[in-house]
Parts: structure tokens; C-alpha cells; sequence
């Protein structure tokens, strides 16, 4: 400090609201770091629980046999692969309107009202509680055809997938230099061209993982499911018959009172936090490299 | 004219400014000293001229350094381009014009005890005067960027050449009279040489500051009224 | 307001600007403009920031179209045609005006296909052709030398000087006849914005070129012509040599002898 010479820096006052404002960043320091502690406690304990608990129950038998009658062992395969070609039909159904709208938004209508107002409903949408996207397809597709059906499942997810892909497409667009725009215009490319060839390609990271994390999202999705698939303690593959998913198997089967239904649960939940774990973390490294250019 | 945003540029013009106006007072005293030193034959006189020269060329030397580095480090345009380039040529001619004063001074040594009528010397006289007088008012021209000032400086200058050639006529007619006059009577006529250089020096300097002011160069063809490389005095005829 | 029509020759005029007004919305950015553009000739617009000069440079392929609410008024001749007027097809027209801007624009693609992008649009050419449009274009880009061995890396891999000649062996690869930069050199360093202004020199055989820049010492060296703008007036237009050295209007020479308030 002897450096400072006469500067402000070194004077008594000076030194006192230096001091002042160590300890007032201390206190903030510290308040900080204990609830990020106490947030990321929970969490542990709710890995530490799943492995605990999941962990013991994983075998072979979860992938290849049947969800089983209460009181007898089995597996989960028919809710696996019921989730997997109901989360698949969703996102296919969901993802070229979401990217489309999306388009839209960053392309076309970026200066009209009507995208302003669509962005604001998919807003709302995005934060919709799932059990409202299942009540509707329940009124709008199960009631009319009178019976739950996989097909009806798969129109919930993709209402849940369409938001978060409009959302992140808008988004992902929007980060795209203009200039780069400016410049495919100034070489005479059309517009759609300059979409297709030049906007989708630079914002195509970020739009594939918007994607995985709509997947992510809805495939530990119950409540939807709950009024459109029902469940199926059988194997089946037809979109129009009720089909059994791993989170409505989950919620089933951990309310029973049987222990190894529990158990199951216990083990479906495992592989459901697997899966999005690893979801996030292909999302994660398929942004990276780019964001990091 | 307005200041420049940075100042510093402004100080290092005023500055290169400064150094002409100085290196202008130091050539007329220079040019003024030493036609005193010839119409009196003052040795000490003459050699104080040759002294100061040293000093003017030193002067002209950082004047040219100065400009140099307002180059390299401000790119100068328009005006201010003009007034580098300016105080570069005019330096130069000044710096010129000290070394002819020097090299009249240089022959009052080299006259040293030489016998003179004051009939020889008043015609070199009065077109030092007339130099002088060019040469000052192209320098206050230069101090007050006066376009008008200068052209009259420019246009004068056929005065000078005029009273030239008759100076070398009668200056050799002095020879033809009497060979012994011939040393005295050539070092007069190279005295007046360097005196009408010294109004040639002063119409460069005119130009230049038609162009510092205005942009464009004097292109018309400048009044030439030296005619002494195409005259010539018949022995026979006289 | 002095606009000297200087035509000592009578230059042939690529682009005549006429009594051009431009709006942002209801703001008047351009007052009455009337400049020519004379062919295969460097004109550069100088001025102080918001003066107008890109915006000038946006209307001379339409730029503006892209956004709302901005529109131009008068006439833009380009081989005496209006390029102002409704039912222009812009995508041709700027096929044939091409733009090189201030930051570098690879497109996301590899180094062939930035060239190849814009031909393929416009031409039908057989592989082996259009490799020799690609390798006149970098060629004439003074990019050949330099990425001949990787033509397939991505465009964002090259150095930003690299990539502005990318982007304006680009341009010329579709064939244009007038080239504008908007401030090809501001994002480079030096040696770089040496290697564009060479180029920028050698295009003049065969372009008819306009550069905006705030660089003064690039419009000088650059340009053949010079335009100063000021609050969206053209104040002076004549040959650079006469601006930069003896320019006719008081707000010329305080700008560009540094002496702006």
C-alpha cells in the first residue's frame, strides 16, 4: 500500500469502507454457498436413494421379461419399449411443426404481431402443468374414439415436445448473425434457400438439442399418459390399444402395497434418470463445440 | 482554422511554424550582413556570416526532422498536408539562401585588401536591397497566408532578373576597361549571381504559399527577365 | 452544398444516384443525394459515424428490403435501369451488385461449398467446372495459395483476413459487376487489411467498385473517387487526390484533418 503514496486509496476512511465491504461480501459469499449446498444436498440424496434402491433390483430380467401380475417376479420390458415408440411418436409428430413454427417466428413473421402472439401462447404452453395437455387429448381424441390408445398418448407428448422445439428453434435462429443473413441475401439467395442452407446450419446444434431436451422431458412424463395410454400389464405394439410406459409403470406399481412391484418401480425410475442424465448430457456436448468457436 | 481534436498535433504544426519564422529572420540577417560585409569589405563581419550559417542549416534540419515526424505519426491531409510539405520546401529554400550569403561572404574574405571603388559595388547594392525586400515580404506573406502578397513577390521577381543582366553588363564592361578589375568585377558578378538566387529562393517561397493556401500550384510561366546566359557586350561595337 | 459534377472525361456512369431520399420509418437519413458511380472505379464514402454512408451503400442493392419500415425515394440508374422501382427481381439484381461486409460471413460450410453456394443458384455446372470457378474465384481472391489443401475444412476455420477474402472471392465468384464493401477492413489487422486493399486495387480491372470506410488513409490509398458525407448530406464528391489534398468545402478538411468537434 506504502506504493499508493498519497492517493485516496490509502486514506483512513478509505481503509475503513474497504474493510466494510470485505466483510459484507463475506457474509454474501457465504449465504450463497450454503444454499447452493443445501440445494444440491437434495439432490444427491435423491440419486443416492434411486441407485440405492434401483441399483439391487437391475438385472436381465428388467429388459427381457413382462411387467409381472403382483406377487411374482418379471421385468419391465413392455413399459420400456412402450415408452420408447410412444416418446419416439411424439417427437416425430412434434418436432417438424415445432421447428417450422419456430422458423416462422425467427424468419419470417420476426416483425408481425401474429408472432409476438404465438410466442406468447407457447410461452404459456411451455409452463402448462402436463396434466392439462392429458385432460385435453383425453377430451379430444380418447372420449371421441372410446378407448385409451398409444396413439393418444403419443399426441399428449407431442403437444409437449411442440413448445420447448418452437421455442429453442426461435431461439437458436435468432442467434444467428444477422450479417450472415445480410450476406446470403447480398449473393442473391432467396430466402428460403438462405433458411434451409445457411440459418438451419448454423443454428443446427442448438436446434438438435433443443430436441434432446424436449425427449428428455417428456419421456418421464406420467400424467399425460395416465389419461391417453393407460397402461398395458401385456405387450403390445399397436397404437391403438392401451400401452404401458415406464413412468406410468412407475406410478402403478410404487403406490402397490406389493414388494416387488415396489422393487420394480424402484428400478424403472433408475433407468428413466439414466436416460435423461445421458439426454442432457448428448445435448451438452453436441453445444459445445460450436458455442465454444 | 479550428483546432485539431488531438492538441499535440496542433503544437507540433506550431511548432514547425515557429522554426520558419525563426530560420526566416536568421536568412535576412544573414543576406543583410553579408552585402554589408562586401560594400564595406568587412572581413569579421563576413566571417560572423559564414559562423551563423552553421546555425541556420542546423535549424533547418530539425525543421525538416520536425515535419518528417508529423508524417509518420499524424498522416497530415489536405491543409495540414499542404503546410508539412510547405515548411519542408520552404526550409530548404532558406536554407538555400543562407548558403549563398555565405558564399558572398566567403569572397569578401577571399577580396581581402583589394582596392575598391564604391562605383562597382552600388549596383550589387541595390539589387541586394531589392532582394531583401522580396524576401521579406514573402515571409510576412508566409506568416499571414497571404496569397495576394506572395503573387506580388512572384510577379517582382523580373525586377531583379532585369537589374541582373544590366549588372552583368556594366560589370563587364568594368573588365574590358581595365583587366585589373577583371578578379574584383568577377567576384562581384558571382556576388550578384548569388543575389538573384537569393530572389529566386523568395519567388519558390511565393509559390509555395500560393499552394499551401490555395491548393493549386503557380503554373502560369513565371516573368523571366534574366537574360544574362544569352547576353553578351561586343568588343569591337564599343 | 457543393456536389461538383466532375466528369473531365466523361466517365461511363455503372450507377447513377438521383435525387435519392431514404427513410428509417419517419426519420429522413438521406437528404437529395446525386452521385455517380463511374465504371471500374473505386469510389470510397467517408464520413463520421451516422453520416449515412452505409446506409447509401444499403440501397444500392436494396438491402434495405429486408427490413421494415425503411424505404427509398428517387432513382437509383444502374445500366439505366431504376433500380428503385416496385417489381425489381432483388435476388438478380443482387446477383449482380455483390456486398462484402465489415465482419467476415462464412457461411456454416465448407470452403468449397461457400464459393460453389452461390454459383450453383444461378448455373448448372459440371463438377470439373465448376472446380475451376472455385479455384478462379479463390485465385482472384488471393485465398487459393493459402487453403488450396483444404478446401474441404469449414470456412469458420480460417483466420478473419482469410475469411473476409472468402467472403469476397464469394461475391465475385457469382459474376457480379459492381462490388460493395461496407467496411471490408474494420474487424482486421494490418497486414491483413493490406492483402484486401491489394486485392480491392487488382478487382478494379474488371468491377466497378464502392467502399464505405472510416478509415481515411484507406479511402485515400483505396479509392479513385471520394465522397464526404455529413448528417446525411453529400457534401463533396471529386477525385480522392483533390479530397485529400485540397478539398473544396470547410467540413471536408475539418473532418478529414482531424479537426471534427
Amino acid at each position: 500500500m506504502a506504493s499508493l503514496g498519497n492517493s485516496a486509496v490509502s486514506s483512513p476512511t478509505a481503509q475503513s469502507l474497504y474493510r466494510r465491504r470485505r466483510r459484507g461480501n463475506g457474509i454474501l459469499l457465504s449465504l450463497s454457498f450454503a444454499a447452493t449446498i443445501f440445494g444440491l444436498a437434495w439432490l444427491f440424496l435423491i440419486l443416492a436413494a434411486l441407485l440405492w434402491q434401483g441399483f439391487s433390483g437391475l438385472s436381465p430380467a428388467i429388459f427381457t421379461e413382462m411387467t409381472p401380475p403382483p406377487g411374482e417376479g418379471g421385468g419391465l420390458l413392455n413399459a420400456i419399449v412402450g415408452s420408447l415408440i410412444m416418446t419416439v411418436a411424439g417427437v416425430v409428430i412434434g418436432t417438424p411443426i415445432g421447428i417450422l413454427a419456430g422458423t416462422y417466428m425467427a424468419e419470417y413473421g420476426r416483425h408481425n404481431q401474429l408472432s409476438n402472439v404465438v410466442r406468447f401462447i407457447n410461452d404459456i404452453l411451455l409452463a402448462a402443468p402436463s396434466i392439462v395437455i392429458g385432460l385435453f387429448v383425453y377430451e379430444v381424441v380418447v372420449a371421441p374414439m372410446g378407448h385409451f390408445s398409444a396413439f393418444a398418448g403419443s399426441i399428449a407428448l407431442a403437444i409437449l415436445v411442440i413448445p420447448v422445439v418452437v421455442r429453442t428453434t426461435e431461439d437458436m435462429l435468432n442467434l444467428v448473425p444477422n450479417t450472415l443473413r445480410e450476406a446470403s441475401a447480398a449473393l442473391g439467395l432467396p430466402r428460403s434457400v438462405m433458411i434451409r442452407k445457411v440459418a438451419y446450419r448454423a443454428a443446427m446444434s442448438g436446434i438438435v438439442t433443443g430436441v434432446l431436451l424436449a425427449i428428455a422431458r417428456v419421456s418421464g412424463e406420467t400424467a399425460p399418459l395416465l389419461f391417453t395410454a393407460l397402461n398395458n400389464q401385456f405387450w403390445s405394439t399397436d397404437p391403438n390399444a392401451p400401452m404401458s410406459s415406464l413412468p406410468v409403470t412407475i406410478f402403478q406399481f410404487a403406490l402397490s402395497p406389493y414388494p416387488e412391484w415396489q422393487k420394480l418401480a424402484w428400478t424403472g425410475a433408475l433407468l428413466i434418470t439414466v436416460a435423461v442424465l445421458a439426454l442432457n448430457i448428448v445435448a451438452r456436448t453436441f453445444l459445445s463445440p460450436r458455442t465454444s468457436k | 482554422m479550428s483546432e485539431h481534436i488531438v492538441t499535440r498535433y496542433d503544437d507540433e504544426l506550431k511548432d514547425v511554424q515557429r522554426r520558419i519564422a525563426e530560420m526566416g529572420g536568421m536568412a535576412e540577417r544573414l543576406v543583410d550582413l553579408s552585402v554589408r560585409a562586401l560594400t564595406r569589405l568587412d572581413t569579421t563581419m563576413a566571417n560572423s556570416v559564414i559562423a551563423d550559417d552553421r546555425r541556420l542549416d542546423q535549424v533547418q534540419r530539425e525543421c525538416e526532422e520536425l515535419a518528417i515526424m508529423i508524417i509518420a505519426r499524424r498522416q497530415p491531409m489536405a491543409l495540414d498536408l499542404r503546410e508539412v510539405i510547405g515548411a519542408m520546401r520552404i526550409s530548404n529554400d532558406l536554407e538555400r539562401i543562407g548558403d549563398l550569403a555565405k558564399n558572398i561572404a566567403k569572397r569578401v574574405l577571399a577580396l581581402d585588401g583589394q582596392f575598391q571603388s564604391k562605383r562597382f559595388i552600388t549596383g550589387v547594392e541595390h539589387m541586394a536591397e531589392l532582394s531583401l525586400a522580396q524576401l521579406k515580404d514573402v515571409l510576412d506573406a508566409y506568416a499571414a497566408r497571404d496569397v495576394n502578397q506572395a503573387f506580388e513577390v512572384w510577379r517582382r521577381d523580373a525586377d531583379i532578373d532585369s537589374m541582373y543582366t544590366s549588372l552583368f553588363r556594366e560589370l563587364l564592361t568594368y573588365m574590358m576597361e581595365d583587366p585589373r578589375n577583371i578578379t574584383l568585377c568577377t567576384h562581384l558578378l558571382f556576388c550578384a549571381k548569388n543575389i538573384e538566387r537569393i530572389g529566386d529562393h523568395a519567388t519558390n517561397i511565393a509559390e509555395t504559399v500560393h499552394y499551401v493556401v490555395t491548393g493549386e500550384a503557380l503554373t502560369q510561366d513565371r516573368p523571366k527577365q534574366d537574360e544574362s546566359s544569352v547576353t553578351s557586350v561586343s568588343y569591337e561595337t564599343r | 452544398m457543393m456536389q461538383t459534377a466532375v466528369a473531365p472525361n466523361a466517365l461511363p456512369e455503372k450507377i447513377s444516384i438521383k435525387n435519392l431520399k431514404f427513410f428509417y420509418g419517419e426519420n429522413l437519413a438521406l437528404k437529395s443525394i446525386n452521385l455517380p458511380l463511374y465504371e471500374k472505379k473505386v469510389t470510397a464514402f467517408i464520413g463520421p459515424s451516422g453520416c449515412g454512408k452505409s446506409t447509401l451503400l444499403r440501397v444500392l442493392n436494396r438491402m434495405y428490403d429486408l427490413y421494415p419500415k425503411q424505404h427509398a425515394e428517387g432513382e437509383v440508374l444502374f445500366d439505366g435501369g431504376n433500380i428503385l422501382a416496385p417489381g425489381q427481381d432483388l435476388n438478380l439484381l443482387r446477383a449482380r451488385i455483390g456486398m462484402v461486409f465489415q465482419k467476415p460471413t462464412p457461411f456454416p460450410m465448407s470452403i468449397y461449398d461457400n464459393i460453389a453456394f452461390g454459383i450453383r443458384l444461378y448455373e448448372n455446372l459440371s463438377r470439373s467446372e465448376m472446380d475451376e470457378r472455385v479455384e478462379a474465384a479463390l485465385t482472384r481472391g488471393a485465398l487459393w495459395n493459402e487453403v488450396k489443401d483444404k478446401l474441404n475444412s469449414s470456412g469458420l476455420s480460417l483466420s478473419g483476413g482469410q475469411q473476409q477474402r472468402l467472403c469476397i472471392a464469394r461475391s465475385i465468384a457469382v459474376r457480379p459487376e459492381v462490388v460493395l464493401f461496407d467496411e471490408p477492413c474494420s474487424a482486421l489487422d494490418p497486414i491483413s487489411t493490406s492483402k484486401i486493399e491489394e486485392l480491392i486495387d487488382e478487382l478494379t480491372a474488371d468491377y466497378t467498385i464502392a467502399i464505405v470506410t472510416h478509415n481515411m488513409q484507406q479511402a485515400a490509398r483505396v479509392s479513385d473517387y471520394t465522397a464526404f458525407m455529413y448528417l446525411g448530406e453529400l457534401i463533396e464528391f471529386d477525385e480522392t487526390s483533390k479530397i485529400f489534398t485540397a478539398p473544396g468545402d470547410k467540413r471536408t478538411q475539418d473532418y478529414i484533418t482531424g479537426r471534427f468537434g
